[in-house]
Formats: C-alpha cells, sequence, structure tokens
C-alpha cells in the first residue's frame, strides 16, 4: 500500500508543479494577450480605425487582469482549471481552447497510440528474440537500431511523403481522413475507418521506425543479462523446453525494466509525434502544439502543454499500476 | 606500478569491431566540422547560380541563395557539434549534480532531488523546451544572444538530464555501501571529497555513456527545434540548414543535394556515438560481452563435436 | 500476456487492413473522381491557405479569423473594385452611386428584388443598417438612411471621395433581421451565416468546409460546390495541386514548371505589393540609428542589387518596384515624372559612396562609411520563415557591405516583428506594402507616407500603417489636398508633389513588386482569369474577387 501511496503523493505533486509552471511562464512576458490580437486585428483591417468598442470588447475578452495580485491570480487560474476553462485561443478566435483540444486529442490518442503499441511490442519481441539467439549473426542488427534511433523524426518523415506520396501515389499526403470523401467530417462508418487507417499508416509508421529502435536494444540487452542470471541457468539444468525457458523465465523478467523505462521512452514518441503531425498535417495535438507556438498563442500553448502533461502523466500512473502488479518486489522496496 | 594501470585498462572499452566504427565515423565527422570549413567556400556567399546540382566545383551543388552545400554543411556540422557538446555537458552537469548528490547522500536530499529528477522525467521533453524556447526566445533585452545557438543548447541542457540522473543514482547509491567507500568515511574525509576522488571516477564509463545520449539528444533536438522554427536563427548547424531546405522547398525543387547530406549527417553522427555507447554498455555491464561471446564459443564446441549441451549427447 | 496477444492480434488485423487499402484499388485522387461521379464534377476543390484545424467562423466582423469565402461567395459589398484595372467598379447588391460636389453625401441605388440566402428580402433598410453597425461606424459618419427600398443615403463630415474602395467595396452587408439580433458581434460566430452572395456553407468539418450554391441567388451559380480544405504547408499544397487533388490556389512555388508541366494546372502571377525596407525615418519623432540620416537612406537604394534579389530570394518571379508608389502599368497617368518609373535594377557601389562622402562620411580601415569615427551599423529584421524576406535580408546585408554600409541581418518571431515594427522601436525592417485596390495610389500615400496619423515611437500610428514615421509637411499638404478633390488634373498636381518628396527622403526603400502566384485546373473547370481577360485577380485568399471568378468558371463535362 505504502507503494501507491508514494506514487500517488508524487503524481499530485507533479501536477502541481506542471501547473503551476504553466501560469508562472506567461507571465514573465512582455505584452498582453489583447494587445496582440488587436495589432493583428488592425493589420488585417488595412489599418482601418478600430472602432473605440471593438477594443474595448477585446480587453474584456482577453485582457490581463492587471489589478489583482499574482496569488489571487494563480488561485483564480486553479479555479478555471477545475472548471476545464482554458481560455479563448487568439488564434483561433473566439474558440475555447478546450474545444480545440478536445477535437484533437482523439486523433493523436488513435494514431501515436496505435504507432507506440506497435512499436513496443515488436520491439520486445523483436528483442527477446535477438536476445535469445544471442551470439548469431542477429547480433550484427544490434548497430542497426543506432542507425534508426539517430534519424531525425521529421526528416524521415518528409523523405517517406516525398516516395510514397508524391512519387509513387500509394498514399494519402496530408490530414486524417479523405476530406473529399468526407466533407462533412467523420462519421461511423466502415468506409471511414478504413480511410482513417490509410492516413494515419505513414505517419505511425515513421513514429514505429524511429522509435522501435530503443525498445528492441533496451530488450535484447536485458535478455542476454537475464540469460545469465542463475534462475535460467537452473531451469535450463532441469531440462525444460527451450521455449519455455525463453517466454516463461528470461523474457518475462527481462521485460519488466522495459516497462518500467516507459516513462522514458513515451516521453521521445510524444516529442517525435509533434514533429511527424507537423509533416503530415495531422490534425493532432502536436500540430495544435506547433501552431500555437508559431502564432505565440499562449492561452492554447499553456493548454496544450498541460493536456500533454497530464496524459503523459495518466500514462506513467498507469504503467506504474501495472508494474506494481507485475513485479511484487517494488511494492515493499519502493 | 603495473596495478595502477589495470584499473585504468578495465575502465578502457575493449576493442570491438563496434567501438572501432563508432569511433573512426565520430572522429571522421568531428575531424570534418572543425578543418572542412577552413578549406569550403564562404558558407554565406551568395555570388553563386542558386540551386545548382553538384558539380565539380560545388560538390554539393548549391542552396537557393547560391551558398554551397558543402561549405554550409562543413559549418553546419560545426556548429550542430557546438550545440551537441555544449547541450550534452550541462546535461550530464546537472545529471550529475542530481544523480550522485542523491545516490550518495541519501534520506531526505535524496527525496527531494529524486522528486525533481522525477517530475523532469514525466513531463514531456520536447513540448517543454518549445514551451521554453518560445517564452525565452521572446523576452526582451536578450539581442542577439535570444536566437543564438549558444541559449538553444543550454535550453536543451536544462530540460534533458534526468534520464542520465536516475541511471546515476542508481549506480551511485549502490557504490556508496562498498568498503573502500565505508573506510573512506571512517577515515573522517568530507562528503563532497569522496565523491570526487571516490565516486565519480568509478563511474566514468557511466558518464561518458550519459554524455554521448546527450550529446545525441541535443543534436537531434536542436534539429527538431531548428525544423518548428524556433532553433538559433543567426548561425549555421545542420538543423538550421534542415529547416532552410525545407523553408526553400527543397523538396518540392527536388533539389536533393539540399535536402538529404544535413539530415544524413545528423543519422551518421548519431549511429557513430550510439556504437561507442554501445561499447562503453558492454563495460558497465560486462555481461553483454561474455554471454553473447560463450554462446558462441559453445555453439563452435558443439559444431566441432565437443559439445556440452549438445541435447544430452554425451547421455 | 493475454494482453498482449490482443493486442498483436489487433495490430495484425489493423496492418493487413491497411495493406489491402493499399494495394487494392489505387487511392483515386484527382481526375478519376471527377470522371467517375459527374455529379461530384461540379466540386471545385480550393486552398486558399486555411490551416487544419478549421474553426467554424463566418462572422464578416472577425477581419482576422473569419474562414475564406466569408468575404464575396458567402456576404458581399456594394460593388466589386477589381484591383487589376482601372475599369468602374462592378455592381454587385449595388446599381449605382454619386457623390455631392464637397464629397460628403454619397447616395447609393440597390439592385431591386434581391433575397437573402434565407428567403428574405434584401432591401435598403439592410445597407443602412449595416453602415452604421459595429466598427463600420466611424466618427466621421453622420446618418446612413435609407429613403426608399433601393436607396440609401450616407452623410459624412469630410469628404469620402478616397474611401469609396472601402465603404462601397469592402464593407460586407448584413442583414438586419439577423444582426440586430446579435449582443456581441466580437464574440459571434455566425456558424450558419445567412448572406446574399452565390453560395451558402453545406458542411464544415476540422478538416475542410462546403458551400453550396444559394438557390436565392439573383443569378445562375454554375459550380454548385466549392470546398475549402485545411492543409498546413506549402509543401503539401504544392503535392496536392500536382497530384491533382486541390483545382485552385494561390501560393508561392518557387519552381512553377513543376506543377504546370502535365499541362492541367494553369498559372497566373500578378505582381503588385510593393516589398519594401521600411526605415524608422523621423529623429524628431524619437527613430534611433544611422537610418534617419537621409543620405544613408538614399546610398542604401542604389546600393542594392535589385536585380540579384529578384533571382536569389524571388526566382524572377517578382516584378520591378518604383519609389512613386504607383502601380503600373495600372496607374500610368499617375506617374508624374517618368524618371521614377522602377527603381535602380543593379548595384551602384560608387554611387552610394558618393552620396554618403557627399554627406560627410568616410571610408575607415575595414572598409565601412563611418562619421565623426562611429561606423553606420544598421540592424536589419524580418519574420522568421517568411523565407523571401529572410533570404532578401540575407542578400542586402550583404550587398550593403559591399558598399560600405554595415548591415546585419537577423531574423525574430513574429510577435517580435509587429510590436517593434508597430511601435517604431527599428530601424530597418523587410516589409509589405498593401497596394491601392483602384487604379489610383491614393490609399498608398494615404497609409504609408500621410505624416498626420501617424505616432511617436512607442505609440502605433492612430490610423493607417506609417511605420517609417515619416513626417514631411509638403506630403501632408498634398494628401489632403488630394482627399477633397474628385478633379483629375488637380489630383494628379499634387500627386507631382508627393512622389517628389518621396522619392528623395525614401522613408520606404522599395524593393520589388511582391509576386502572386494563382494555380487553377484547366483541365476541369474553364473561365479563368487570363492575361487577356483580367476580370478579376485568381487569387481565392482576397477577398472578394474570388466570388467574381467562381461566377464565370464553367466545369469541363
Amino acid at each position: 500500500m505504502k507503494f501507491y501511496l508514494r506514487r500517488i503523493a508524487f503524481y499530485v505533486i507533479t501536477v502541481w508543479a506542471a501547473v503551476s509552471l504553466n501560469f508562472l511562464l506567461p507571465r514573465m512576458m512582455p505584452g498582453d494577450p489583447a494587445a496582440i490580437m488587436i495589432g493583428k486585428l488592425r493589420r488585417a483591417s488595412g489599418g482601418r480605425e478600430l472602432s473605440p468598442q471593438v477594443i474595448e470588447d477585446i480587453y474584456a475578452l482577453l485582457g490581463a487582469d492587471k489589478n489583482t495580485s499574482p496569488w489571487d491570480q494563480y488561485l483564480a487560474y486553479w479555479g478555471r482549471l477545475l472548471h476545464g476553462d482554458l481560455g479563448l485561443s487568439s488564434t483561433r478566435y473566439p474558440y475555447p481552447v478546450v474545444e480545440l483540444i478536445g477535437n484533437a486529442l482523439p486523433w493523436t490518442l488513435f494514431m501515436v497510440g496505435t504507432a507506440t503499441v506497435i512499436s513496443f511490442i515488436l520491439g520486445i519481441v523483436g528483442g527477446a528474440w535477438v536476445g535469445w539467439r544471442r551470439g548469431t549473426w542477429l547480433d550484427h542488427l544490434v548497430p542497426a537500431t543506432a542507425l534508426l534511433q539517430s534519424i531525425p523524426y521529421f526528416w524521415l518523415a518528409l523523405v517517406l511523403v516525398a516516395v510514397f506520396s508524391v512519387q509513387l501515389g500509394w498514399l494519402p499526403i496530408v490530414g486524417a481522413y479523405d476530406p473529399f470523401e468526407f466533407p462533412s467530417g467523420p462519421e461511423w462508418s466502415w468506409d471511414f475507418f478504413v480511410s482513417a487507417l490509410q492516413h494515419a499508416f505513414l505517419p505511425a509508421l515513421t513514429i514505429v521506425i524511429s522509435s522501435i529502435g530503443g525498445w528492441l536494444l533496451g530488450m535484447r540487452n536485458m535478455m542476454v543479462s537475464t540469460m545469465s542470471e542463475d534462475f535460467v541457468v537452473t531451469a535450463e539444468a532441469k531440462g525444460l523446453r527451450p521455449s519455455r525457458i525463453r517466454d516463461r523465465y528470461a523474457a518475462r523478467n527481462a521485460a519488466i525494466p522495459s516497462l518500467a523505462g516507459f516513462s522514458i521512452a513515451l516521453a521521445f514518441v510524444v516529442a517525435g509525434s509533434i514533429v511527424t503531425e507537423q509533416v503530415f498535417s495531422y490534425p493532432g495535438i502536436g500540430k495544435l502544439m506547433i501552431q500555437s507556438v508559431q502564432g505565440l498563442d499562449y492561452t492554447l500553448m499553456q493548454g496544450v502543454f498541460l493536456v500533454i502533461t497530464l496524459t503523459v502523466l495518466a500514462a506513467n500512473f498507469l504503467m506504474d499500476l501495472l508494474y506494481g502488479v507485475i513485479d511484487p518486489r517494488v511494492r515493499s522496496h519502493g | 606500478m603495473a596495478d595502477r594501470f589495470a584499473g585504468i585498462r578495465y575502465l578502457m572499452p575493449r576493442w570491438s569491431a563496434k567501438l572501432g566504427a563508432g569511433l573512426v565515423i565520430v572522429g571522421l565527422i568531428t575531424l570534418f566540422g572543425i578543418v572542412a570549413p577552413f578549406f569550403t567556400a564562404d558558407p554565406r556567399d551568395s555570388s553563386n547560380k542558386g540551386l545548382l546540382p553538384p558539380s565539380p566545383e560545388h560538390l554539393l551543388g548549391t542552396t537557393k541563395l547560391g551558398y554551397d552545400v558543402l561549405a554550409q554543411l562543413a559549418t553546419g556540422t560545426r556548429g550542430s557539434l557546438y550545440v551537441g557538446l555544449l547541450g550534452g555537458l550541462s546535461a550530464m552537469l546537472l545529471a550529475i549534480v542530481f544523480g550522485i548528490l542523491a545516490g550518495y547522500f541519501g534520506g531526505w536530499l535524496d527525496e527531494v532531488l529524486m522528486l525533481a529528477t522525477n517530475i523532469m522525467l514525466v513531463i514531456p521533453g520536447l513540448p517543454l523546451v518549445m514551451v521554453i524556447a518560445a517564452y525565452v526566445q521572446n523576452t526582451e533585452g536578450l539581442g542577439d544572444f535570444a536566437r543564438s545557438s549558444t541559449l538553444v543548447a543550454l535550453i536543451l541542457g536544462v530540460t534533458g538530464w534526468a534520464g542520465s540522473a536516475v541511471v546515476l543514482r542508481a549506480q551511485a547509491r549502490s557504490l556508496r555501501t562498498r568498503e573502500y567507500v565505508a573506510a573512506a568515511r571512517v577515515a573522517g574525509e568530507r562528503g563532497l571529497r569522496i565523491i570526487f576522488v571516490e565516486i565519480i571516477p568509478n563511474l566514468v564509463p557511466l558518464i561518458a555513456a550519459q554524455l554521448i545520449f546527450g550529446v545525441m539528444a541535443a543534436v537531434l533536438g536542436e534539429a527538431g527545434l531548428s525544423y518548428l522554427g524556433l532553433g538559433p536563427t543567426n548561425s549555421i548547424t545542420l538543423g538550421t540548414m534542415l529547416n532552410d531546405a525545407q523553408t526553400g522547398q527543397a523538396v518540392g525543387s527536388h533539389a536533393w543535394w539540399w535536402f538529404i547530406p544535413p539530415g544524413a549527417m545528423i543519422a551518421l553522427l548519431g549511429t557513430g556515438l550510439a556504437l561507442v555507447n554501445f561499447a562503453i554498455d558492454e563495460i558497465v555491464n560486462p555481461k553483454l560481452r561474455l554471454a553473447p561471446q560463450a554462446a558462441r564459443q559453445q555453439r563452435r564446441a558443439t559444431k566441432a563435436g565437443k559439445g556440452v549441451a549438445g541435447g544430452g549427447a554425451y547421455a | 500476456m493475454k494482453k498482449i496477444s490482443l493486442a498483436l492480434a489487433a495490430t495484425a488485423v489493423a496492418l493487413s487492413l491497411t495493406l489491402a487499402a493499399c494495394t487494392s484499388p489505387a487511392p483515386a485522387p484527382s481526375g478519376s473522381a471527377a470522371s467517375s461521379a459527374p455529379a461530384m464534377a461540379a466540386t471545385l476543390r480550393v486552398w486558399a491557405g486555411s490551416t487544419t484545424p478549421i474553426t467554424v467562423d463566418f462572422n464578416p466582423f472577425h477581419v482576422d479569423t473569419a474562414l475564406y469565402g466569408t468575404y464575396g461567395p458567402i456576404y458581399e459589398p456594394l460593388f466589386f473594385f477589381n484591383q487589376l484595372s482601372s475599369d468602374a467598379p462592378v455592381p454587385m447588391i449595388g446599381q449605382s452611386y454619386n457623390y455631392s460636389a464637397d464629397g460628403k453625401t454619397i447616395t447609393i441605388t440597390i439592385k431591386p428584388g434581391l433575397k437573402w440566402s434565407d428567403g428574405q428580402a434584401l432591401t435598403a433598410d439592410d445597407v443602412a443598417f449595416t453602415m452604421g453597425y459595429g466598427p463600420n461606424k466611424t466618427d466621421k459618419m453622420i446618418s446612413a438612411t435609407a429613403t426608399d427600398d433601393t436607396t440609401i443615403v450616407l452623410k459624412y463630415s469630410s469628404p469620402q471621395f478616397t474611401a469609396a474602395s472601402q465603404l462601397l467595396g469592402s464593407t460586407m452587408i448584413v442583414p438586419r433581421h439577423v444582426w440586430s439580433k446579435i449582443d456581441n458581434y466580437m464574440k459571434e460566430t455566425n456558424d450558419n451565416p445567412v448572406g446574399s452572395g452565390a453560395y451558402v456553407v453545406k458542411t464544415t468539418s476540422d478538416a475542410s468546409y462546403t458551400f453550396t450554391a444559394n438557390p436565392n441567388y439573383r443569378d445562375p451559380v454554375p459550380i454548385t460546390n466549392v470546398q475549402f480544405l485545411g492543409i498546413d504547408s506549402n509543401q503539401s499544397g504544392q503535392d496536392l495541386l500536382s497530384t491533382g487533388q486541390i483545382d485552385w490556389t494561390g501560393m508561392f512555388i518557387a519552381n512553377p514548371d513543376s506543377v504546370t508541366g502535365t499541362g492541367a494546372i494553369g498559372t497566373m502571377n500578378q505582381q503588385q505589393d510593393p516589398t519594401v525596407m521600411v526605415t524608422c525615418a523621423d529623429a524628431s519623432k524619437g527613430c534611433k540609428g544611422d537610418q534617419t540620416d537621409v543620405a544613408v537612406r538614399q546610398a542604401l537604394n542604389v546600393a542594392i542589387d535589385r536585380s540579384q534579389l529578384a533571382e536569389k530570394a524571388w526566382v524572377n518571379l517578382v516584378g520591378k518596384a518604383n519609389p512613386a508608389f504607383v502601380l503600373l502599368p495600372r496607374d500610368q497617368k499617375w506617374l508624374t515624372d517618368s524618371s521614377l518609373a522602377e527603381s535602380p535594377q543593379t548595384a551602384n557601389a560608387a554611387q552610394a559612396g558618393q552620396i554618403l562622402e557627399a554627406a560627410g562620411y568616410t571610408k575607415d580601415d575595414k572598409g565601412f562609411y563611418a562619421k565623426n569615427g562611429k561606423e553606420i551599423s544598421l540592424d536589419l529584421f524580418s519574420p522568421d520563415g517568411w523565407t523571401d524576406y529572410n533570404d532578401a535580408a540575407k542578400l542586402i546585408a550583404e550587398q550593403a557591405g559591399k558598399a560600405g554600409i554595415k548591415i546585419t541581418a537577423r531574423t525574430v518571431s513574429e510577435a517580435e516583428y509587429w510590436t517593434p515594427v508597430t511601435d517604431g522601436d527599428f530601424q530597418l525592417a523587410m516589409y509589405g506594402l498593401t497596394q491601392s485596390v483602384v487604379a489610383d495610389p491614393f490609399s498608398n500615400y494615404d497609409q504609408y507616407f500621410f505624416g498626420k496619423s501617424t505616432a511617436k515611437v512607442g505609440d502605433a500610428p492612430v490610423r493607417g500603417q506609417n511605420y517609417s514615421r515619416y513626417s514631411n509637411a509638403v506630403v501632408n499638404a498634398a494628401v489632403e489636398a488630394a482627399a477633397a478633390t474628385d478633379d483629375e488634373a488637380t489630383k494628379k498636381a499634387e500627386y507631382a508633389k508627393i512622389q517628389a518628396q518621396i522619392a528623395i527622403d525614401l522613408p520606404y526603400i522599395p524593393v520589388v513588386l511582391n509576386a502572386s502566384q494563382a494555380f487553377f485546373n484547366t483541365k476541369n473547370f474553364t473561365g479563368w482569369p487570363t492575361d487577356a481577360n483580367l476580370y478579376a485577380d485568381p487569387l481565392p485568399y482576397l477577398s472578394v474577387a474570388p466570388a467574381i471568378v467562381l461566377l464565370n468558371l464553367k466545369p469541363v463535362q
């Protein structure tokens, strides 16, 4: 029980830290969103004088609460967060940030989530196999993983698009589904699902190619180490079938650290998927993040950052729980 | 006397094909980055025609503005190595501070430092870097520093140390219980002195591995930031080259000579560094080297008919 | 373990599905869709520059965030002012208008029997309501009255001769019965717009939105459906265009031949908007730096190699700028001195040196000009990712260096660009002026050179975009005099004064006339504007003009 309490306390503190960081950053910035918005409007209307009412309206909607103390602002910020209010986007004015994120998140979970699971499984299974067949030609595959890990995500993605989508025309170029066939957006149909899969294929492939090396290498190394542990040697001495030794004894124990390293790998995947989504115009959370950074839409930037952080924390928390179940030792040692 | 070197030799990586290949790759690229800029043309000389394909005058062609790609590649490699080293070193220093102090002293210091480390570890890196870069780079009063490669490297370092700290902490914790450390403590040595004299020298391979990881991460991180338009703007790196190629529609113009070399250079550098890391891994964890060797010997022996585990041939 | 095997199975299914989908009938883009489904042939696909996710907003008062197509296809102004020609404005809702002799009263007649897309009648009452609504109401307006069903009288406190294109050509008429009920027009996203244009909104999603013909429109609508897509990069846009998946777009493509080579895609490149180096010119307004010395600006003007800039930064797709800021040949009659028809196209370092030496500068041992021991040192910036500006700035710095003028080129984020430019906290910046939309350069002079609407450094200009802080008594008087007259000869005399002054003072150093490339599918649709028949600018991101183009197109059967 102590293990879980400690972990929960840790996550609570981490959430607090992330939210506070999010609160602090924009307040260290010069200028305020309302002024940026007014400047934009003025330019967009070709230098036409803005009526005082327009300016007043914008300050009412976006203006910083300059008369309250930072502490009150901080409390108010928490209050708004707990009500699910992340403010209004300035690049997508007057859309609420929550709505933008709500539309983008499912796509990221679908594409990045699937890619991560595929990459994880292929990496673990492949790593176990390469580790099991240690000392054979398969060892030469190991350095190849180094190459996979070193290719910049976006560069790989651009090359894949240029070859498979533009030159060969096999796969779609942009988006999450075919907007020509489905002009009114997502629908629950088989055709739509196929279209979504087609569109997710290349971005997911990019993520799998770039991230599989890490899983494979980690698993292979653990497998090699585990194979020389006493309990495996004992199992061999007992004359157990090799496949049983491989699957039940070695691989199972070797996979545990891979699960523990999930958080680090997940961060890698999140980073890569942001860039990948940009190349493929994939309407997920990563692209939203990039747009907010490029448009200096601080409310959107904060909101997306918070959601990414919370999602990663949730994934880690689930992994922690799972880890505690698989490996009872951590529950007692912490 | 010989004994003194035995320890060092133990810490040196065993020679292997992987290590050799890695060192050669990294060495050649470093040499290219250091020496080549002196021999190539001015990377910002626009007097050539734009988008020339490779030719004897321009071995890797020219960019849209007429810059020589080879010259850009040489200067860009130098720039990326600088970002990589600075980013990697700052990450390593932070990892040593957080990881080793936490691991050695334990107790509440460990709790606090590890909490900070774990927070850094789970808060996703690139979004954090993007947010920080967007804020920092728009802060007034930084002048040229705001978009310099030094600042980008520091941001990458400050956000990229947590993984290494966890690894170092675990190792420092186990070293702490070794007899010679206990002896030093009993002899009244101060904590920091023990760390510097007893602990850190024993962690050199591990620290080196983490440094190499850090360098790789910083080079790749810089490329990613540049692609997103948050990279350094006033110096040439491989990332800014890729960004120029991307915004200059190199792919659409089929100017592969502009687009492929910087990406390939990053991939190659990363591969070289990773190969060196494999060799270091094999020192840190000798099983990685010995087990495949043993398996290989065993198999060879089996083939030669002297197998011991040949499915009960002797039974 | 069970979980993992399940996931594996799911993955395998997903993979095989994807592969099957890829290999069997190749995903049919472009032409095949059009030929196999004739009903779909009338859908024209446009990328006007929207990025995903599309956020629905058809509020014509959201000048910054309203979706493309809001201006023209959905909402219409009274008249269409074709910026490519000097012809009279084309009637849309309006039929005719005339100014009173003093220019303070405008009487407008609209077409009879018009309907809104919801079937209600569109009358003069709606027009009068619009003119007095929200941001349209300025402090110069006295009244907007409908005198009968088709007549509106607008009264102002000052002459409005020069405001015609804005009042009549870019004020979108909205229905009173809808907008009088909206309490805050800034918050409204107007998802189901009721307009008078040829189109109504059919569907919207996060990736695209589709318009369909407005059944209540006064004329036949030849293209039934128009789909606007969200695409996030020029590269993707180019890919979709060259694979035939979009029919119409306006964007910069460095090598247009790669797209038009197949013969299905036509292109048109209009050069209109001057790209300049804006200088913070007036020290008395608080500008700092060497560029406040007119000799430095004049030297820079001859030191830069515009032909090299055009070749390298714009792949020779741009036009030649002129220091009189008239658009040639459209505004030919307003050019008062033929020597101002073109800025120097090649660098003349010797002449730059003479100008500086005459002003008391001498070359120091590093080869840079200096005065009183202080080198000229200028800072030139442009926004990140505006590749043409970034490239031009790099080249200008290099060229100026050859003439002994030290310039440091740097790029900044967009926010860091606009704030200093607006507030005057800069030395040199790459900048794009918006060309006057009518065949009269007045708005160029009024927007960018009129000293009375600019402000001290630290404040934004009250009106217009005179970011250079330029203020010249002769120019100011001439702009005011030109605004108050409708007489061509008088106007021309005033423009002569303005052109002579600004060509010497050079608060904006002209660089090129920026390219604006349009690409359109001529295989599936005919009737696009041609060089011989420039009835509208074929750029889908403009306001109003796309509506005119759409009404002139015909699907190929």
